[in-house]
C-alpha cells in the first residue's frame, strides 16, 4: 500500500503545492506590473494560504463527490472500510461514516490538546521564577498566542467528536444529516491547523484576541492566523448546520424533543450558537487581514476607524463561543449522572431549557470583556446585568445534579469520577463569574490572572474533565474493550487535585496584581510562590493526560471486552454491539417510554423493530 | 441513618454541614486570595464589594460542595445491593425556588455593583489633572505642560487621568488603586482615583502590547499635598529656567 493511498498525505501535499502556486502566482503577477520590489510577504503568503487550503481539501478528495455531480457522475456512497486496503486507512482519509468522523475528531482534538497544552508547559516553566530564564519575550509571546488558540481548536474539535460520534446514535439514526459536508466540515480543519502551526515560525505577539492595532503592525504570521481560524470557523457554521438538521429532522418515532437524550439538547443549543455568532470572528479577522493587505482603515484612527469595533465583533463572537465549549460538556455531565446514579435526571425539562436560556443570554452579555475598553461608559450597566443572568439558568443545571444524585446508589468508575470532578472545577470556574460581572470590582480584576484562573476552570470544568469522562464512557462501545479502571482512577486523582491547586493558585496571584500575559513579573509583588505552585500543578496535569493517553492505546489492544452496555445504560447506544456495527442499529427504532427512568420496574426507552430487540 | 432520601433528617444534617463549612471558606477565601493595601478611596469601595462577592461565593461553594459530598457518602451504592434509586423525577416547586431565589441575589448584587460603580467613577470639581501617554513600551505623564517619566499624585486630592497612545492599546493599572483604563489610539479615556495612602507604587500596562509589554512599567509616587506643589514647582523650573528668572508669579 502506498502512502499516497491515505487522504491525509494527498492532502498535504496539495497544500504544499496550493501554497506554491500562492506564492508563485502574486510573485508572477507582481513582476509583470513592474513592481518593486518582487517579493511582497504579505500578499503573497495570504494567497498562499488561502490556495492552500483550497488545495488540501481537493487533496484529500473532500470535494470530489461534488466535482462529480457538477458533470452528472453519479457517487453511490461507499459504507465499510476501502477495498483491498488496511481497515485504519479509512481514519486519515475521507470517509462518510459519522462515528469514523467522530474518531477522527475526537483524536484531532486530543492531538491539539496535547499541542495546546505543551506550549502552556514551556510557558509556564518560564513563569516559576522572576526573571527571563530561557525564553525571550518574543517566543513567551507567541507561545501564549499560539497556546491560546491550539487550546481553542482542540475544544472545538472535541466537541466535534462527541457530537458526530453521538448524536446519530443516541437518536437511533444511521448517520448525520448530510453525510458529505460532515466529511467536509472535518476535513476543514486539517489544513486549519497546519496554517496555524506554520504561523509559528513567523512569530506573533497578540494573544488569542488579536486587538488591533497590534495585530496590524505585527509578524505576518497573523495572517496565518486569520485564515486558520476562518478556515476553523467555516468548518463550525457547516458542522453545526449539519447538527441541528439531524436533530430536528431525524429523530425515531416517538422521540419528541423532551424526550430526546439530554446530550442532545446540548448539542442543538451549541450548535445554534455556532451557526449565528461564528460569522462575527470570520469577518472582524478578515476585516484586520484586509485592514494589512489593502490599507483599509476599518480599526485605524486616522482612517476614521476605530480598535474598540474589532473587540465588539471579537466579542459578539467570542463570548457565547464559551457556551459553545461548555453546553456540551454539561450536556455529558447530565447524561452520565443517572446512570451511575441509578436515577432520573432530576428536572429534565429545566435542564434541557437552562441549556437554550444560557444560550440566549449568551448573545447579550459580550461587552463584558470590554469595561476597561474605553466603550460608551453607560454601557456597562446593561453588559453587568446581562452577564450576572447567566448565573441563574447555569444554577439551575447544578442544583438539578445535586438532584439527581441525592438519593441514588451511587458508584464511581472513571467517568464518573470525571462527572463529579467537572462539576466542582465548573463551580469554581462558575463562582468566580459574578466578581469579574460586576464593573467596579472587574476593574482591578480585568486582564489579571484571576481571569486566567476563572476562564480555566470554566472551560476544564465544562469541557476538558467532561470530555475525559465522555472518553472514558464511551470508550467500551468505541473499541469494544474496557479501559484500565487503576490508571483511568490514576488520572483522576492527579488530575483533579492538581487542577484546583492551579485554580486557586492562578486566582490568588491574580488579585495581588499579577498581569496577565506577561513574560516576566515583579518579584516585589510576592507571586513567586504562586506560580511555582501552579506550574508544578502544570506539569501534574499534563503529566496525567499522558497516562490516559496511554491507556487509551494500551487497552484498545489488551482491555477485557466489554460486551454491548457495561454501564446498563437505557440510551439507545448501549442496546446495540460494542464496538457499534457499520449501520449501528440493524433495525429501525422507535421510542417508547422516558430516556432517564432509571428505578422505575418494567420501563423501557426503546424499542427495536423486529424480535430480536423486544424485551 | 434514615432510610429515605427525602427525609428531613438528612437535610437537617446537610444544612448544618453548609453552615460550618461556608464560614471556613469565608475565612479561607480571604486568606488565599489576599489583596494588596489600600491605597485609594477606589481600594476600599471596591475591596467591600470583592468582600460580599467572596462570602456569597463561600456559602454557594459550600452548598453545592457539601451536597455532593453528602450523596457521595451516603447514596453511595452498597456492597450486594443491586437495587436502583428512588424514582423522583423533578420537583416543580424547588426549581421554581432555584430560579428564583438566584434571581433576586442577581438583582441585588447588580443593584449594589451599579452603586459601587457610580462611587469609584464619580467626578469632583478640583480634580489634579495629569496627562498620561501609553506607549510601546514606557509612560509619560504630563502636569500643565510640564514633561515627567515617573507620575507623582498628591494624597487626598481626586486625580483625573487624561490618557493617550498612538501606537497600540495599553492598559493603565496600579494594583494598590484597584482601578483600571485601557488606553485607546484615536481616543482619549479617562480614569479617575482618590490616593489615600502616601507610598511608591508601580504602574503597569495591563494590555498585551507586544514585545517589552511584562516591562512595561512606571514609578508612581503618592505624596503630600505641600510636596506634590513643591515636586511640580522645581521640574517645571528644570524644564524651563526661563520662567522662574521671569518672576513669582510663575509659582
Amino acid at each position: 500500500m502506498s502512502l499516497m493511498s491515505l487522504g491525509l498525505v494527498r492532502g498535504l501535499i496539495g497544500q504544499a503545492l496550493g501554497t506554491l502556486a500562492g506564492l508563485f502566482l502574486v510573485t508572477l503577477i507582481r513582476v509583470l506590473a513592474g513592481m518593486d520590489p518582487i517579493w511582497a510577504e504579505e500578499p503573497a503568503w495570504v494567497t498562499g494560504a488561502v490556495l492552500g487550503v483550497i488545495g488540501f481539501l481537493i487533496g484529500v478528495g473532500a470535494l470530489t463527490d461534488w466535482a462529480k455531480w457538477t458533470v452528472g457522475i453519479p457517487t453511490p456512497l461507499h459504507h465499510g472500510p476501502p477495498v483491498g486496503k488496511p481497515a485504519w486507512v479509512r481514519y486519515f482519509s475521507v470517509d462518510y461514516n459519522h462515528k469514523v468522523i467522530g474518531i477522527q475528531y475526537g483524536v484531532t482534538g486530543l492531538l491539539m490538546l496535547m499541542i495546546g497544552g505543551a506550549f502552556a508547559v514551556i510557558f509556564r516553566t518560564e513563569l516559576s521564577r522572576t526573571g527571563l530564564q530561557f525564553l525571550s519575550a518574543d517566543t513567551y509571546n507567541t507561545l501564549l498566542s499560539m497556546h491560546g488558540w491550539a487550546a481553542l481548536m482542540a475544544i472545538l474539535l472535541g466537541i466535534g467528536g462527541m457530537a458526530n460520534y453521538l448524536v446519530p446514535l443516541m437518536l437511533g439514526a444511521e448517520d448525520m444529516a448530510f453525510p458529505r459536508l460532515n466529511a467536509f466540515a472535518y476535513w476543514l480543519n486539517v489544513p486549519s491547523i497546519v496554517l496555524l502551526m506554520t504561523s509559528l515560525f513567523f512569530g506573533w505577539d497578540g494573544g488569542w484576541t488579536v486587538y488591533p492595532p497590534l495585530s496590524v503592525i505585527g509578524s505576518v504570521g497573523y495572517q496565518f492566523v486569520f485564515y486558520s481560524i476562518f478556515t476553523l470557523g467555516l468548518s463550525s457554521v457547516l458542522g453545526s448546520l449539519n447538527l441541528i438538521a439531524t436533530i430536528l429532522r431525524m429523530r425515531p418515532p416517538g422521540m419528541t424533543l423532551f424526550r430526546m437524550p439530554i446530550f442532545c439538547w446540548a448539542i442543538l443549543a451549541t450548535s445554534m450558537i455556532q451557526l449565528t455568532a461564528t460569522q462575527l470572528i470570520g469577518l472582524a479577522f478578515l476585516m484586520v487581514s484586509f485592514e494589512r493587505l489593502l490599507g483599509m482603515g476599518f480599526f485605524d484612527f486616522e482612517k476614521g476607524g476605530t480598535p474598540i469595533l474589532f473587540q465588539h465583533l471579537f466579542w459578539f463572537y467570542s463570548h457565547p463561543a464559551v457556551y459553545i465549549f461548555v453546553l456540551p460538556g454539561l450536556g455529558i455531565i447530565s447524561e452520565i449522572l443517572p446512570v451511575f446514579a441509578r436515577k432520573p435526571l432530576f428536572g429534565y425539562r429545566w435542564i434541557a431549557l437552562s441549556s437554550l436560556a444560557i444560550a440566549l443570554v449568551g448573545f447579550l452579555v459580550w461587552g463584558h470583556h470590554m469595561f476597561t475598553s474605553g466603550y460608551a461608559e453607560y454601557l456597562r450597566v446593561p453588559f453587568m446585568l446581562a452577564t450576572l443572568l447567566v448565573a441563574v439558568p447555569t444554577g439551575v443545571k447544578f442544583f438539578s445534579w445535586l438532584g439527581t444524585i441525592w438519593g441514588g446508589r451511587l458508584t464511581f468508575p472513571t467517568p464518573m469520577l470525571f462527572v463529579l470532578g467537572a462539576i466542582s472545577v465548573f463551580l469554581i470556574g462558575g463562582l468566580s463569574g459574578p466578581i469579574l460581572a460586576t464593573v467596579a470590582s472587574d476593574l482591578h480584576l480585568h486582564d489579571s490572572y484571576f481571569v486566567v484562573g476563572h476562564f480555566h476552570a470554566t472551560i476544564f470544568g465544562g469541557f476538558t474533565f467532561p470530555f475525559f469522562a465522555a472518553i472514558y464512557y464511551w470508550y467500551p462501545k468505541i473499541t469494544g474493550r474496557m479501559y484500565n479502571e487503576a490508571m483511568g482512577k490514576l488520572h483522576f486523582w492527579i488530575m483533579t487535585p492538581a487542577f484546583w491547586m492551579m485554580s486557586i493558585g492562578q486566582m490568588s496571584v491574580g488579585v495581588m496584581g499579577m498581569r496577565r500575559r506577561i513574560a516576566d513579573y515583579d518579584p516585589a509583588l510576592g507571586v513567586e510562590f504562586g506560580h511555582i505552585l501552579v506550574t508544578i500543578a502544570g506539569f501534574a496535569i499534563a503529566f496525567s493526560i499522558l497516562i490516559m493517553i496511554y491507556n487509551l492505546l494500551h487497552s484498545a489492544e489488551v482491555g477485557k471486552v466489554a460486551g454491548a452496555n457495561p454501564w446498563r445504560s437505557r440510551s439507545p447506544e448501549w442496546q446495540i454491539p460494542s464496538p457499534v456495527p457499520e449501520h449501528s442499529f440493524a433495525a429501525p427504532i422507535a421510542v417508547v417510554g422516558e430516556p432517564y427512568d432509571y428505578g422505575l420496574p418494567n420501563s423501557t426507552y426503546i424499542r427495536m423493530a423486529g424480535a430480536a430487540g423486544d424485551d | 441513618m434514615p432510610k429515605s432520601a427525602t427525609d428531613k433528617r438528612h437535610f437537617i444534617i446537610a444544612a448544618a454541614l453548609v453552615a460550618v463549612t461556608t464560614v471556613l471558606m469565608d475565612i479561607l477565601l480571604k486568606a488565599v486570595l489576599p489583596l494588596p493595601i489600600q491605597a485609594s478611596l477606589e481600594a476600599l469601595t471596591i475591596d467591600a464589594l470583592i468582600g460580599w462577592h467572596l462570602s456569597l461565593i463561600a456559602f454557594l461553594f459550600s452548598l453545592i460542595v457539601v451536597f455532593m459530598l453528602y450523596s457521595i457518602v451516603v447514596f453511595r451504592k452498597r456492597p450486594g445491593d443491586n437495587s436502583d434509586g428512588e424514582h423522583f423525577e423533578g420537583n416543580t416547586t424547588l426549581e421554581i425556588i432555584w430560579t428564583v431565589v438566584p434571581l433576586i441575589a442577581v438583582i441585588i448584587f447588580a443593584f449594589y455593583g451599579i452603586n459601587t460603580l457610580a462611587e469609584v467613577t464619580r467626578s469632583e470639581p478640583n480634580e489634579v489633572v495629569v496627562k498620561v501617554n501609553g506607549f510601546q513600551w514606557g509612560w509619560s505623564f504630563e502636569y500643565d505642560g510640564v514633561l515627567s517619566p515617573e507620575m507623582v499624585i498628591p494624597v487626598d486630592q481626586r486625580v483625573r487621568l487624561e490618557m493617550n497612545t498612538r501606537d497600540v492599546i495599553h492598559s493603565f493599572w496600579i494594583p494598590e488603586m484597584r482601578v483600571k483604563q485601557d488606553l485607546v489610539p484615536g481616543q482619549e479615556t479617562i480614569l479617575r482615583f482618590t490616593p489615600i495612602v502616601t507610598g511608591e507604587y508601580t504602574l503597569a500596562c495591563a494590555e498585551l502590547c507586544g514585545r517589552s509589554h511584562w516591562s512595561m512599567l512606571a514609578p508612581v509616587r503618592v505624596v503630600s499635598a505641600s510636596e506634590f506643589d513643591q515636586w511640580l514647582a522645581q521640574r517645571r523650573a528644570e524644564q524651563n529656567p526661563a520662567l522662574v528668572q521671569a518672576g513669582p508669579d510663575t509659582e
